[in-house]
């Protein structure tokens, strides 16, 4: 492609994708009328070509570095103890997938080939604006995108060890983390102290509390919509953390009074729905839980186990002693220990991620599951049948829905949704004695 | 009372008139490039024959692909909820509903009350879909019809992996470039969607008893390839087709307050 035909293409799919993600939140308010005021804030947040744009480009002009992860075991408080501004890019944009099948066959997963994609034609500001990219090699798909990206882009690899319970496995992944951290010193020119990493690891214990708090609401009321509380988690993943965390204290104190006076977003009769599987990232992936919430009957997403929604901040990092070398280890185990990634296995395959499901269950009164995994999405897609055996025994309905990205099977993947939310409705009106 | 069920399938748009639970009527029509006059078109057809007026009618459900573009329905209902109501309709026994129909394949897991537990449905893939059989014969040059009679000529099966229909496609092309006979071609074409279907139903659990419905539960080659890859005997009603728009009709009946177990 020529210059002049990469960038009528990105200013196409620019242009595309902010009409989606203005159609996304015009479909979420639909669907929740009285949304809170305070969404409007998450909102704004949501474009990617907006405010946060301009406002990390300010912080580089003067000379803050910004640090681009593309998994989730990128340990962020080392990033922002340095003062460098961490964003995740892997891509939620359908089209530039096609662009990366120029790259990669069509088998390889459509996150990586999409973030080829972004890549080629500039789209990502974030990614764009990334000095250097941090790539925890955790699935096939990720360890080969490190390597291609790293044609126009420093990429720093972190590699996570497989089997979690090894003691060896640990320390390992301890000195991979020291030495990430030099590596983040060095770029920024900023010495990472015991005080700066503790500020760090207060900060971010400080969003786990506020998001912490918004699960609080979520487990007990239909005072939010799944879709809503889902876009809260993920701007995480490129906003300022302190203003974050404050914007979802007011987010919860709203929702906190709305339970109190019983103010619902949508009827307590509904199914509550757990989504479980690969990453959804915003924008153009956000097909399946609109389809979830805009489905008849209407089903409600009252959690997730998505490492692009409620697995981002729901493991604060626990330190024992203030101690740098004791903070450090402390991060480290928590993006270890506390990691659900379907990368791990163990005798007892990936346990952690099943009980995780268990508990979240129980916690969040989930009437069923949806499984979901896109083409070429093996760890995921592999994971399933031992998942399902075990939901089976516990009674608990999941579903198993694959897609792309695409836009082309929302009718199909509608109809399933559909018939899925239908089953589950049955069932809870049974078991709540009202003949459906 | 009177109740209509509405099929908005890929391929024809199916209607049934029920009265009491018997059906009064049904009509099919191909749903072409225009689904909703289709549907107007099978609907009046039915009324027609059921000697009938719109009026007439209690309740109307919709389904099918389609099913939101069914012209004045009362409500719609999932595929698979409508496939378990009237496969425990026509047999109580049923426990395990497969239903193949031209673009899509789905096996539906139900209770004794026709209620669906769980379901799982071919995915993104038409290799197990009456569609497959269609291009099939294309390539072999017959009838449509005639493919499933030829199939069961066939003395022995040339395995093909299909997994898409275009890869079955030039896997068939090199049958025939092998000079193998029609009839031995027809039977690898219909083992190889039973194996598709199989391992989807397999991956849901069957439970007997087993129904098959849908267009394509009339192809005598799909049906005997299927018998022998699942290894069960199948349950097969007299209009298989009509069973989604007859669940549709049945549901119709409850909603409207009837007598419908």
């Amino acid at each position: 492609m020529t210059q002049k035909e990469i960038e009528n293409l990105r200013n196409t799919i620019k242009t595309a994708s902010l009409k989606v993600i203005s159609e996304n939140i015009a479909r979420m308010k639909k669907t929740s009328p009285n949304r809170p005021e305070i969404m409007q804030y998450f909102d704004e947040m949501a474009n990617l070509f907006g405010q946060r744009e301009k406002e990390i480009k300010e912080l580089q002009d003067q000379g803050k570095k910004v640090i681009g992860y593309l998994c989730m075991f990128a340990p962020v408080e080392l990033i922002l103890a340095a003062d460098a501004i961490p964003v995740r890019v892997g891509s939620g944009w359908y089209d530039p997938a096609k662009q990366g099948d120029k790259i990669v066959p069509v088998e390889v997963c459509p996150i990586v080939r999409s973030t080829i994609g972004t890549k080629m034609i500039g789209l990502s500001p974030f990614l764009e604006m990334s000095d250097v990219i941090i790539n925890p090699p955790t699935c096939d798909g990720m360890t080969k995108l490190g390597e291609i990206l790293s044609d126009q882009k420093s990429i720093w690899t972190l590699s996570a060890p497989r089997i979690k319970d090894d003691p060896q496995s640990l320390i390992f992944w301890k000195e991979e983390i020291k030495a990430m951290k030099k590596k983040i010193e060095g770029l920024t020119g900023v010495k990472i102290t015991a005080k700066r990493l503790r500020a760090a690891i207060e900060l971010r214990q400080k969003a786990s509390l506020a998001f912490r708090r918004l699960q609080d609401v979520r487990k007990i009321s239909p005072v939010i919509m799944g879709r809503d509380a889902m876009l809260v988690s993920q701007t995480i993943t490129w906003d300022d953390t302190q203003r974050w965390t404050e914007k979802t204290m007011m987010l919860c104190d709203e929702l906190e009074r709305r339970v109190k006076q019983e103010e619902w977003a949508c009827s307590p009769s509904n199914p509550r729905v757990m989504i479980t599987g690969t990453p959804m990232f915003w924008p153009d992936n956000w097909k399946i839980p609109h389809l979830v919430e805009e489905a008849k009957p209407q089903g409600l997403i009252a959690a997730d186990e998505l490492c692009s929604g409620d697995r981002i901040l729901y493991d604060p990092v626990g330190v024992d002693e203030w101690t740098g070398s004791d903070m450090l280890s402390a991060v480290a185990e928590k993006y270890l220990m506390a990691s659900t990634c379907p990368c791990f296995t163990s005798a007892d395959g990936n346990e952690d991620r099943i009980n995780w499901l268990l508990d979240r269950i129980k916690e969040f009164k989930i009437d069923g599951v949806i499984y979901y995994t896109v083409r070429g999405c093996m760890l995921y897609a592999m994971e399933y049948a031992r998942v399902k055996r075990i939901l089976d025994k516990m009674n608990v309905p999941i579903y198993y829905l694959d897609t792309e990205y695409t836009r082309e099977d929302v009718g199909q993947i509608k109809t399933r949704i559909e018939a899925f939310m239908e089953m589950l409705d049955t069932r809870v009106q049974l078991s709540r004695g009202t003949q459906p | 009372m009177i109740t209509a069920g509405i099929d908005m399938g890929t391929q024809s748009v199916k209607v049934v008139i029920l009265k009491d639970n018997k059906v009064l009527a049904q009509s099919s029509v191909f749903s072409g490039f225009d689904p909703a006059a289709a549907a107007t078109e099978a609907f009046n057809k039915a009324l027609e024959k059921a000697e009938l007026t719109k009026s007439d009618l209690q309740y109307f459900i919709a389904t099918g692909a389609g099913a939101d573009m069914a012209p004045f329905h009362n409500s719609t209902i999932s595929m698979m909820g409508a496939d378990a109501k009237a496969a425990t309709f026509l047999f109580p026994t049923a426990r395990t509903i497969v239903d193949v129909g031209a673009e899509e394949a789905r096996a539906v897991k139900c209770d004794e009350n026709g209620v669906m537990q769980s379901f799982v449905v071919n995915e993104r893939c038409a290799a197990g879909a009456g569609t497959f059989i269609e291009t099939m014969a294309r390539a072999l040059e017959v009838e449509v019809e005639e493919m499933g009679p030829l199939a069961l000529k066939a003395e022995t099966a040339s395995p093909i992996n299909a997994t898409c229909v275009i890869f079955g496609e030039s896997d068939v092309v090199t049958l025939i470039h092998r000079q193998e006979s029609k009839p031995e071609i027809a039977r690898a074409i219909y083992d190889a969607m039973a194996e598709r279907i199989t391992s989807m139903v397999q991956r849901l659990g069957v439970t007997p008893d087993v129904v098959l419905i849908g267009g394509v539960a009339k192809d005598v080659g799909l049906v005997a390839s299927l018998k022998r890859k699942l290894g069960i005997e199948l349950l097969i009603p007299e209009n298989p087709e009509f069973a989604g728009a007859l669940g549709a009709a049945l549901i119709a009946a409850r909603k409207a307050g009837g007598a419908s177990k």
